[in-house]
This record gives structure tokens, C-alpha cells and sequence, in this order.
């Protein structure tokens, strides 16, 4: 298939990890992170860990929307969907995400009517063909996902549709990265930006990483080779002494992003005050809500919630994953307790999750680390 | 099956994250306006939502996200 193939060649692979070996310095070891769970993902799948040389550490950041949504917010969809007239429309990522008592997909099994879609626009559908039931959207994601949410709003507003609204739990990407970077405690040299939340805010919109807090970022495609170029251009970086926003993914990524869907979002949507990221805590200005335009359209006016802040599992070191300080088999319930079959952290539920990718792709323990 | 819901790099990656943006060509206009009828390579259908980069034409590649298209791939080089 054309743009695939040649972007999974696997002489191309070694060829470029020879070329950051020929960058590492012996003996001193990088800490490069990826963002975005999906990058955590095409690591594992390709073993392109496996190809790094061990001056390369590859850490696993919070850029899995499912991995840190707080079991509360998880609560309150769950109380969405109990009420008689409810259908709750959800991405079937968030089906098994554990709230405090149960998940949705429990939730369902005891009689909710909730609901799997592919797209905000399938949960419109379902409004406009059952006008007698109340649809909720259950939302989530990045920038990546946001417009999508926001040209349906637009369409459901138009539309005037009565049997519609938005639970909307979407975050954005600047605040977790300032806040990890904050971090004392946080040695990351180097990363590998999200090359799809980049399409929405363009490349430029990572140069404060750099401008501000010294390291450099690469925006990255996700396929194999793209990845192993960006580790490729970040090493580069760091062995030329330089610090920039460079853009890999320029064949999708513009510089300054998508500006009719930055417009789509600044119409239905306002940063929050606060939001809880599981494992970061609370993050100023970090989340999303509807704007007051869009009040009709927003499930947390529209039904009581009980807006619970509700704390971790004890035995959940989800955090620790999430802050690239521990590898999730140093979890103390990693592949025992937690599986992806009954996880009891957020980060074993998603295929992107730093502890799924680990387990469904046998890093299984320190033994099985690469040599 | 549509063309979004299986064929991402795995087959089993999580809809809300990046790299399920999915390559898909424009095969005929939507059922309203602002939708476009896409196709990914095995040829499954399915509507998208194209607001977000304004008129496409058919045969245009476009990469798709969450039922919503967020970049053209014509520049792809």
C-alpha cells in the first residue's frame, strides 16, 4: 500500500538505528519520552525498543486520554447512563475503564443503556432516530478528537435537536507536558511530540518545550519508521548541542495547525478552571468545557452529577507509569492483579497504555527488557 | 464493518488517540452537508464529517479522525 510500506521497511529501520547508536555518547544514558499513548503503542508492536541502543530509554508519557481520566469523572457517566431515559453514546476504549464501583460495560450488563460509537456524529444519529430517548455523547481525547466533539455540537445547536448533550471530559495537551516538565524530579532529555494532536495546533505550538523549558521536541508520524527517524532527530539534536520544535510528520503537520478547527473549538468550548489528571492531579486550565453558547447541549447542566473526587486504588502505581517513573512491570500488580482482561488501572485498560502495550507485548518483567 | 472501526495499525488500537487518523479517499458526496462519503483501500465505507477543511472533491485523500477529517494528504510527501 502506498505511504505505508515504505515507512515499515525494515532495512530503512536498521539503517536508522545504527545512525542513532553513531549519535549516542557511550556510557551516558538519554531519557527520551513519547507523548502520545498511540507512539507508546507502535514501540511495542515494531519492538522498536528493541532497536535502540541502550544509551536510548524510552519513557512513556500522559498522552492517553482513556489512561488519565479520573475515576470520578468515570462515576459520573456512569450516573448519566443509570437514569431510565438515558442512552449514553461512548467510545468503546472507555467501556472498561474502572469507576469506583464499576465500569460502564458493568453498568450495561445491570440493565444502562449504553452505547458504543465510532464517532460523535454516530451519537447524533442515534438522537435524530430515537428522539424519544435522551442521548448523551460521553466524550474524551485530545485536540486530535475535540473537533470532531465540536462539529457535531454545532450540527446537534443548528439542528436544534432537544434529545441531545455532551459530557464532556476532553483535555488538552500543554498543561500535563508543563506540568511534567516542572517536575523536579523529571530527567527527560528529549521528545517525541503527538504528530495528530499537532495537525489540530500545529507544530508551533510545542515551542515553549523548547523555548522555555530547554529540550527538544520532534513532532512525529506514527508509523514505525517515522518514529525511529524522530528518536533519529532528537538524538541529533541532543549530540549538535541544539534545543528546537523540529517537525517530522510535515507531510500531514502543519506549522500552524488546522485554523478552522481551532476556530470549531473556540466557538463550543472553554478551558476549565481546573481538571483532575489521574496520576498528575489537578492541572489548571487543563480540560475542557461547553461555553455558555452551548449550555443546552451540556449534559453536567443538564443532569445532577455526583462530582466526586474519588482517590486511586492503593495497589494502582498508574501514576508512577504515567510520570515515566516507574516501567509498569515494576508495578506492584502489573500482569497479576491487573491485566487487560480485569485491569484496576487506566493504563492496562487501553491498547495505548504504557502497562497494555507492556503486557500484550510480552515486556513482562526486568528479564525480558531487551538486553 | 466501516472503514474506521478496525483497520488502524493493529487493528486494536483506541479510537480517542492519534494514530487511529486513518488514511480514507473520497468516494461521493455525504447524505447532508459538510459530510463526505470516504473509502479506506479494502474499500469500506463509511460518512465523514469534512467541516473542518471545506470543500473536498472526490478522489481526494483526506486523514480522518473520530468520523472527522482533520488534514488533507495531498501534500504527503
Amino acid at each position: 500500500m502506498r505511504y505505508v510500506e515504505e515507512f515499515r521497511d525494515a532495512e530503512l529501520g536498521r539503517a536508522l538505528a545504527a545512525r542513532i547508536l553513531s549519535l549516542a555518547e557511550p556510557g551516558r544514558r538519554r531519557k527520551l519520552m513519547e507523548v502520545c499513548g498511540g507512539h507508546t503503542h507502535v514501540i511495542y508492536r515494531y519492538a522498536i525498543d528493541e532497536l535502540l541502543p541502550d544509551e536510548v530509554e524510552m519513557v512513556h508519557g500522559p498522552g492517553c486520554p482513556v489512561c488519565v481520566i479520573p475515576m470520578g469523572r468515570v462515576d459520573d457517566g456512569i450516573a448519566i447512563a443509570a437514569r431510565e431515559e438515558v442512552v449514553l453514546a461512548c467510545f468503546g476504549d472507555m467501556m472498561r475503564v474502572p469507576g469506583s464501583e464499576r465500569s460502564l460495560q458493568e453498568a450495561k450488563a445491570a440493565g444502562a443503556d449504553v452505547r458504543v460509537v465510532y464517532s460523535p456524529l454516530d451519537a447524533l444519529r442515534i438522537a435524530r432516530a430515537e428522539p424519544e430517548r435522551e442521548v448523551v455523547f460521553f466524550a474524551i481525547g485530545f485536540e486530535t478528537t475535540a473537533p470532531s466533539t465540536a462539529l457535531t455540537l454545532q450540527r446537534a445547536r443548528a439542528e436544534g435537536l432537544g434529545n441531545f448533550s455532551c459530557f464532556c471530559n476532553h483535555v488538552l495537551i500543554e498543561p500535563p507536558l508543563r506540568a511534567l516538565l516542572s517536575a523536579p524530579e523529571l530527567e527527560i532529555d528529549g521528545f517525541v511530540g503527538p504528530g495528530h494532536v499537532a495537525t489540530i495546533v500545529g507544530a508551533r505550538a510545542f515551542d515553549f518545550v523548547a523555548a522555555e523549558y530547554g529540550r527538544p521536541l520532534v513532532v512525529s508520524g506514527f508509523e514505525p519508521l517515522d518514529v525511529l527517524q524522530s528518536v533519529e532527530m532528537v538524538m541529533r539534536q541532543l549530540a549538535e548541542g541544539r534545543c528546537e520544535i523540529e517537525n517530522q510528520y510535515g507531510r500531514v503537520v502543519p506549522d500552524e495547525g488546522n485554523p478552522a478547527a481551532l476556530a470549531a473549538l473556540a466557538e463550543v468550548f472553554e478551558p476549565r478552571e481546573t481538571f483532575e489528571w489521574r496520576g498528575l492531579g489537578e492541572i489548571e486550565r487543563s480540560a475542557l468545557r461547553l461555553t455558555d453558547a452551548y449550555a443546552e447541549l451540556d449534559a453536567e447542566r443538564r443532569f445532577e452529577l455526583p462530582g466526586a473526587r474519588v482517590a486511586d486504588p492503593v495497589e494502582c502505581q498508574c501514576g508512577e507509569v504515567l510520570k515515566g517513573a516507574i516501567k509498569p512491570w515494576e508495578c506492584r500488580v502489573f500482569g497479576t492483579a491487573c491485566t487487560p482482561e480485569r485491569a484496576i488501572g487506566t493504563c492496562m485498560v487501553s491498547p495505548e497504555g504504557a502497562c497494555a502495550a507492556y503486557y500484550n507485548y510480552g515486556r513482562l518483567s526486568r528479564e525480558e527488557q531487551p538486553a | 464493518m466501516s472503514a474506521a472501526h478496525d483497520s488502524g495499525p493493529s487493528g486494536e488500537a483506541c479510537i480517542t488517540c492519534g494514530d487511529r487518523a486513518l488514511p480514507l479517499q473520497v468516494v461521493a458526496p455525504g447524505s447532508e452537508p459538510g459530510l463526505a462519503r470516504c473509502a479506506d483501500p479494502q474499500g469500506r465505507e463509511e460518512e465523514v464529517d469534512v467541516g473542518l477543511l471545506g470543500p473536498v472533491a472526490t478522489g481526494e485523500r483526506l486523514l480522518v479522525h473520530a468520523g472527522a477529517a482533520i488534514a488533507r494528504l495531498e501534500g504527503e510527501r
